[in-house]
């Protein structure tokens, strides 16, 4: 038998060059499989348990967990509160991205430096602008209200933090804030690779710019936007810094989402089996969420 | 032998790193399979050491002893380094570790360190929480590994933390509030809460003065209703034959008094700090220090605290006052140090708790926050001899602390949000409280 065949019949892997891939993937496999992959099993096991207040497994509950928590009016409230805290921000962000990446696409003199600015919201550590946020929306000496009472719209404008609904739209434009310049950079990267042809094309057949934007812009960038959102989507329903740096949830749970929530049950409460519910369910949502923007994204090909 | 070429596009977010190798032959393939498997094993040889290097044994080179110091309101950075530098220079085999931490975080941070089985060696913590790390077997007895002469110098009153006959904390600061008023505008010392209602209310002149600081915003601690739950002779638990806690007793007529009062001065007369409801008790008292507010109910550090503001008005203090009628008390609150069972050097730990005891360390602490000394040898000291801690003797004598149990986190919660949906008028006091006191007794299982 010659070597060539000998080789490829013992070793068949460590003649390939699948090994190269599989030895650089090695490091990032078990950097996962310890610091995500385990966790989250241990957690969707917790939920299943009835745990004692440092989360060690007493006995085995199974699905009573989960019909406890259903059953309790805070969590539904709190659910509620998450899908709308997601699905507005997000709205929002979108929006805003949308727009500034349109603004950003056209050709004029210091583009290249609202870019740049552009990304400042996003490049700061999240907690900096939280308590950035906070200081700004400081009912006495913040920068808000000072501007507001000092061009005389507003002479008494409200404690922004300190009831709940303003306290909701406030914490949710932070939010907001920090989102739009991924938005922006996403979408503007996605309108740059349109052809150009295409829109001379389209004027030349007599269309204007919204038709061009309806029909040209919004088809050209529909991958981009799906994956933009879905990304968005994930980390808005999930953003645990802005609110608990802001608001810790208050006041009166006026701010309190799903991440916040179970933070709250498991490290101030020391409930962690209801934690590791709420933290199951959450996982649950996100992955539909993640199916459904799958279906629509890879539904193109078909 | 080819070179090895490398192409590389880096997009950000979501777009593919694309790096491309072109192979040489194959001695180039060797040489690479060979420099991964160095590299894992470099890593692996370097790392796995320098982990273990990091564990700390005893009797194997020095035991390191991490203390969780609690940001006291008037401690220093100068004093946490000083007594570390000083400790760790007087011991060759023990090196404390002293890690400051904000109060509002301290009991996350043991609860996370508990949790992932690597708690301190110490920490502060408030007196109540023992009951907490009692229920999950996470303390142990600190006579144990403290010296005879630190605990007999330590004043049987403040051995709050003596649980079941066993003392599961060494007593750290023990003081009662009082009320501090800014004497340049406020000339009455009240003697009822009325009475300092109509007094704050003569001296609230916004936004240069508020009449009186109350903090609106939520924190680790329910101290603000509780000093007038307590001015109003109200209890948070029925206590049973047995002496255990009964159903919740906050809606009670002390209770509604109490939060009635409260919402009367905060909305209706409005003579409290602006934004008070997005202001904690951190964010309040530094009005009060700048001379903004006439009356605070404020702990032992104020004078430390508006020493440190550069305060300059006249600072003075007095009793929290009862409600006209009432056989009110005022609220004591006991910090302890806790020490941890999980923890691998807790006879060093003794040794540093012996050290930091002494006169020299404790009394400058003692002084610093403000809070009367827990040692009877610091007590005589004359810095302790002030008007400051003549009236915190005094209202020591007429105060209680916090009930005792484990799920007291919660029932703050709850009682807070209570105090917040009433101050936005989204229910009256009493509905509030009622609706509190319900689901109190239904988290306890009453």
């Amino acid at each position: 038998m010659s070597d060539v065949a000998n080789k490829k019949r013992k070793g068949h892997f460590w003649s390939t060059d699948s090994k190269y891939a599989y030895l650089f993937l090695l490091p990032a496999t078990v950097f996962l499989l310890v610091f995500m992959i385990y966790p989250i099993l241990n957690v969707i096991i917790m939920s299943l348990y009835h745990t004692d207040k440092l989360g060690r497994f007493i006995h085995f509950n199974g699905f009573k967990n989960f019909a406890n928590i259903f059953q309790q009016e805070d969590f539904l409230e709190v659910m509620l509160r998450s899908v709308y805290w997601t699905g507005l921000a997000v709205a929002v962000k979108t929006l805003f991205g949308l727009a500034l990446a349109l603004l950003l696409n056209v050709e004029y003199k210091g583009r290249k430096i609202l870019r740049a600015l552009i990304i400042i919201p996003w490049a700061s550590a999240v907690p900096i602008s939280a308590l950035l946020w906070s200081w700004v929306y400081h009912h006495e000496f913040g920068l808000l209200n000072h501007t507001l009472k000092s061009i005389g719209l507003w002479s008494d404008p409200p404690v922004w933090l300190g009831t709940p609904i303003s306290a909701f739209f406030s914490v949710i434009w932070v939010d907001i804030w920090i989102g739009i310049p991924f938005m922006t950079l996403v979408f503007l990267a996605g309108m740059q690779a349109i052809s150009q042809d295409l829109y001379e094309a389209a004027e030349v057949d007599g269309a204007g710019s919204l038709q061009k934007f309806l029909y040209i812009t919004i088809p050209g960038i529909r991958d981009v936007l799906l994956i933009a959102t879905l990304l968005s989507t994930l980390w808005t329903f999930n953003d645990f810094n802005t609110i608990y740096i802001m608001t810790k949830g208050g006041p009166a749970g006026g701010t309190q989402i799903l991440i916040t929530y179970i933070y709250q049950n498991t490290f101030e409460w020391w409930k962690w089996n209801n934690g590791a519910v709420m933290a199951v369910i959450t996982f649950i949502i996100l992955s539909i969420i993640a199916w459904i923007y799958a279906r629509f994204y890879f539904r193109k090909g078909e | 032998m080819t070179k090895l070429k490398c192409r590389a596009r880096i997009d950000f977010w979501g777009v593919t790193l694309l790096y491309e190798t072109l192979k040489g032959g194959k001695g180039m393939k060797r040489n690479v399979t060979i420099a991964l498997i160095a590299l894992v094993l470099g890593v692996l040889i370097i790392g796995v050491p320098l982990f273990l290097y990091a564990e700390r044994k005893d009797g194997a080179g020095k035991a390191t002893v991490t203390f969780f110091w609690a940001l006291y309101d008037g401690l220093t950075e100068e004093f946490r380094a000083e007594l570390q530098d000083a400790f760790n220079a007087a011991h060759d085999d023990i090196e404390v570790d002293i890690v400051p931490v904000d109060w509002n975080l301290m009991h996350d941070k043991i609860t996370t360190a508990i949790a992932g089985g690597k708690p301190p060696e110490l920490s502060v913590v408030g007196t109540r929480w023992l009951l907490e790390f009692m229920d999950v077997d996470a303390i142990v007895e600190v006579d144990k590994y403290v010296g005879q002469q630190t605990l007999n110098n330590i004043a049987p009153g403040a051995m709050e933390a003596k649980i079941g006959g066993k003392l599961m904390g060494l007593p750290i600061a023990a003081g009662a509030r009082i009320l501090a008023y800014n004497a340049d505008v406020a000339n009455v010392v009240p003697e009822t809460m009325e009475e300092l209602r109509g007094a704050a209310i003569r001296a609230h002149d916004p936004p240069n003065m508020y009449g009186l600081i109350m903090p609106g915003q939520k924190y680790t601690e329910l101290t603000d209703f509780c000093y007038y739950f307590y001015a109003a002779g109200g209890d948070y638990f029925e206590i049973k034959s047995d002496g255990s806690f009964g159903k919740c007793m906050v809606n009670s007529p002390a209770g509604v008094k109490a939060l009635e009062f409260m919402v009367q001065m905060a909305v209706e007369d409005d003579i409290v700090q602006d934004g008070y409801l997005s202001l904690d008790r951190m964010r309040s008292h530094p009005i009060f220090y700048e001379g903004k507010a006439a009356y605070t109910f404020i702990g032992a550090w104020v004078e430390s605290a508006y020493k440190q503001a550069g305060g300059t008005f006249d600072l003075q203090y007095g009793q929290i006052p009862p409600f006209e009628g009432d056989d009110g008390t005022t609220l004591i609150i006991t910090d302890s140090i806790a020490m941890f069972k999980d923890a691998e050097n807790l006879e060093a730990a003794g040794t540093f708790l012996d050290f930091f005891y002494q006169d020299e360390w404790k009394a400058v602490f003692d002084e610093s926050i403000g809070f009367p000394p827990v040692t009877m040898s610091a007590a005589k000291l004359p810095q302790f001899q002030t008007p400051l801690y003549k009236v915190l003797g005094e209202a020591a004598m007429r105060s209680k602390g916090w009930p005792l149990m484990a799920e007291f986190a919660e029932v703050t919660d709850i009682i807070w949000d209570a105090n917040v949906e009433a101050f936005l008028g989204e229910k009256t006091p009493k509905e509030a409280l009622d609706d509190a006191a319900a689901e109190i007794d239904r988290l306890r299982g009453m």
